[in-house]
């Protein structure tokens, strides 16, 4: 991504620099449609940016541009050539007139997000070619003088006042003997002033430049003549000038012994326009430096990818390779430019799948996406690549290039295949649980079943002999089925309990919710150990706070929590201790405390008491008085509530304290 | 006038204890051990009630519920399912079922009379 970034770099660099050129210059798509356009095309062609961008270039400026040259150009050399230079097209433009204009261009591929694009720089040289035209206009004159001045000085005369250029002729002491209608107009300075004058007190002495002393006092008297003598100069009239002075030095004429011809070159104008030139040169340079490194920036992109690349041309013969092509498909390069891309490897390249792909697929649509073919390498084995191809046009000096990315997606096939099996695995695993939960459940009910059926028999015959429905019983008779009876209820208890925590801990234990009157319900609680409490002789305090809330609960659950609670305390407490119950309103909660002045729970004991079955030894219970299960069962149906269940003591004979809480507005959301 | 009652179940023990608590509440009890024996006595004796367990060895008390409630004989007979059956299973069906009552294993044997001669009317 960050290469991305780069490029986009590059491009607005580019833009950036065409919009600073001082000559115009304008991008065109391949349809010849303006992609972007220079400010200074703007300002020198007088046309607006909403009328060109999108726009072909010859409907520009109302169709001015439907230039014949510049079709010829665009539409005939370019595509062959792919780069011209001063290309020279003449044109009357509607609204600047005619125009001289010099056309570079260039052909790039793949920037500004366009395939291919043309860069068209436009310089004008109507001026230039004026000041070229006026400047061999003046030579012809010069050798026209030259010829004539023998002959004919009158003449000669004349023709210095026709030419255009500034013409000053000087005798031997520098005064000034006749000078050109043009000198006057350029250097700002009156005839009255002139003639007679010594050259260097010329317009208020501005002549006075010491290049043009020593032009004309050392250089000249030794040579006679001198070209193109460069002068650069601050007048105080017409500001800095840059002249061109060419001399002649002329024996006797204008009545004179010795004549110096001296002819002024105002070339300040060209000169920008050569600075001018000379930048936009640079610039054109830069813009070319920045396409060439471009250029080399995308063939560094093709060898840093991790992708396997490789660019074929279209004879599908190697053109280049990416070093991860190297890597990954084992060949060297010596075996692999050139040669035709089945060939690779040992001809291990051949695959049918990318014969039809490079040979049916690719010249149809010229690009494809994620073909997945599958192949056995003689030197890596079995591979799955998925194949991304692009033709493109003319770039690395071919006329049509393939650029085929592979991606080896074995691996990445083998993971996917792996996770399918998992899935697969994993569906099975709970299908089976599923089924194990559906089992275990059916177990359950099955065996509650068969638990209850005899137990009924077992407790109802002990019932009906207790009562003596069918006759009486001696005092031992009666003795014995009440132990039968007691057990049996023991254990349809037992059997009861484990079914819940089963239930619970399968998670199929319902709560049957209702808005409970927790303090007559509490009150009530107790008086089912009341008769156990008198006849230990043990105290039993209760203190239900005045604003404990009524909660939403099950009913049943929270009698069978207390009662396990209340029931416990009574077991484990010795003749005349106490016990008690406290309810008190905890934020959103109840908390409910049962504690007891018995026989506790010694630290080793505390992780074991929630196991199940744990009882602790005690001389005050005995082994038919509870199941075991009293107290997890508990714990696990207030968690069900969305309470919390905690045992404390002190340790052995220092009595148990259990903590639980209710929420008043059950979370359970049945 | 005496309450007759058919009573089905497969436990020989359990169809005893029930016979002789409805017969000592009054009751003139017709028994059988299966859902067909059931079906053939109250189609015959078209008794008040039929106590009826669930699991039977020829078919579920309430397969045989539905043949009773389609036969005009003996749809309009109420039927007590006394069932070992508490931890929900079957449930749906015999609340489904018209006219029916459900009574858990063990029974209260001190209020088992009473509580099938609510569902005479």
């Amino acid at each position: 991504m960050s290469q991305k970034r780069t490029l986009t770099k590059y491009q607005e660099y580019s833009e950036g620099i065409i919009n600073t050129v001082r000559e115009p210059l304008i991008t065109l798509d391949q349809d010849l449609r303006v992609v972007t356009v220079s400010r200074s095309f703007y300002e020198v062609f007088k046309v607006k940016p909403e009328e060109t961008v999108g726009q072909l270039i010859y409907d520009l400026g109302n169709k001015q541009w439907d230039i014949p040259r510049l079709r010829e150009l665009l539409e005939d050399i370019l595509p062959k050539k792919a780069t011209f230079d001063n290309y020279e097209v003449e044109h009357d433009f509607a609204t600047i007139g005619r125009r001289i204009m010099l056309l570079n261009a260039r052909q790039i591929q793949g920037v500004l997000g366009k395939e291919r694009i043309i860069l068209l720089a436009i310089e004008d040289i109507t001026e230039r070619r004026e000041i070229e035209n006026g400047l061999e206009k003046t030579r012809k004159e010069l050798a026209v003088i030259k010829q004539s001045a023998d002959e004919a000085s009158e003449f000669a005369e004349s023709v210095i006042n026709t030419v255009r250029e500034p013409l000053i002729t000087l005798d031997q002491d520098l005064r000034v003997i006749t000078v050109s209608r043009s000198f006057y107009e350029v250097f700002k300075v009156k005839p009255e002033e002139t003639v007679g004058q010594l050259i260097y007190d010329l317009g208020n002495k501005q002549w006075d430049i010491p290049r043009l002393r020593e032009l004309l006092e050392d250089i000249l008297p030794k040579k006679a003549t001198f070209d193109d003598y460069e002068v650069e100069h601050d007048f105080a009239t017409i500001g800095r000038r840059i002249m061109l002075l060419n001399a002649r030095q002329i024996q006797g004429v204008l009545g004179k012994e010795r004549v110096i011809l001296l002819a002024i070159e105002d070339i300040t104008g060209r000169k920008e326009i050569e600075a001018g030139l000379e930048k936009t040169r640079k610039e054109l340079e830069v813009i070319k430096k920045t396409a060439d490194e471009a250029s080399e920036f995308a063939e560094s992109v093709i060898n840093t990818v991790r992708e396997p690349l490789i660019t074929l041309d279209q004879d599908l013969r190697v053109i280049t390779v990416s070093r991860s092509f190297y890597e990954v498909f084992k060949v060297k390069p010596e075996e692999t430019v050139g040669q035709l891309i089945y060939d690779l490897g040992n001809k291990q390249w051949d695959i049918p799948r990318l014969r039809e792909l490079l040979e049916d697929i690719l010249p149809k649509k010229a690009t494809f996406d994620d073909y997945e073919v599958e192949h056995d390498f003689a030197t890596i084995g079995r591979r799955i690549m998925l194949l991304n191809a692009r033709q493109i046009q003319g770039v690395l000096g071919k006329e049509r290039v393939i650029l085929l990315a592979i991606e080896d997606i074995t691996e990445r096939k083998e993971i996917e295949a792996g996770l399918g099996k998992a899935h697969e695995e994993l569906t099975e695993l709970a299908a089976e649980l599923k089924r194990a939960a559906r089992v275990k459940s059916e177990f359950l009910a099955n065996m509650s079943h068969e638990l209850r059926t005899p137990l009924n028999s077992i407790n109802g015959f002990s019932e009906v002999l207790y009562d003596e429905t069918f006759g009486p019983l001696n005092v031992k008779q009666k003795q014995y089925v009440n132990n039968v009876l007691t057990s049996g209820k023991h254990l349809l208890l037992l059997i009861n309990q484990i079914l819940d925590m089963a239930k619970v801990e399968a998670g199929k234990m319902k709560l049957a919710l209702s808005s409970l009157p927790t303090k007559s319900l509490l009150n009530e609680l107790t008086m089912l150990v009341a008769d156990m409490v008198t006849k230990k002789k043990i105290e039993m305090l209760i203190e239900i706070a005045e604003d404990l809330p009524d909660i939403e609960a099950d009913e049943l659950k929270v009698k069978e929590i207390m009662y396990n609670l209340l029931s416990n305390a009574v077991k484990f407490t010795p003749e005349g201790g106490k016990i008690g119950m406290r309810a008190n309103k905890a934020g959103s909660e109840i908390e409910i405390v049962v504690w007891d002045t018995g026989v506790g729970i010694a630290a080793e004991n505390m992780g074991k008491i929630f196991e199940g079955f744990f009882r602790v030894d005690t001389p005050y219970s005995r082994v038919t008085e509870g199941t075991g299960l009293g107290l997890p069962l508990s714990k696990k149906l207030v968690e069900l509530h969305g309470g919390k269940l905690t045992v404390e003591s002190e340790g052995l004979n220092k009595g148990t304290l259990v903590r639980f809480t209710l929420p008043v507005v059950s979370r359970m959301g049945v | 006038m005496t309450k007759r009652a058919v009573v089905v179940d497969d436990n020989a023990n359990n169809l005893m204890l029930e016979k002789d608590l409805l017969e000592v509440a009054g009751f003139e009890v017709f028994v059988a051990e299966n859902a067909s024996d059931a079906i053939t006595i109250a189609r015959k004796e078209k008794p008040d009630i039929i106590v009826m367990d669930v699991r039977l060895p020829d078919m579920r008390g309430t397969e045989a519920a539905r043949i009773l409630r389609q036969d005009k004989e003996t749809s309009g007979i109420p039927i007590v399912f006394v069932t070992a059956s508490v931890m929900g299973e079957g449930r749906e069906e015999i609340i489904n079922i018209t006219n029916s009552g459900f009574i858990g294993k063990p029974i209260n044997t001190r209020t088992f009379a009473k509580e099938i001669s609510q569902f005479i009317k």
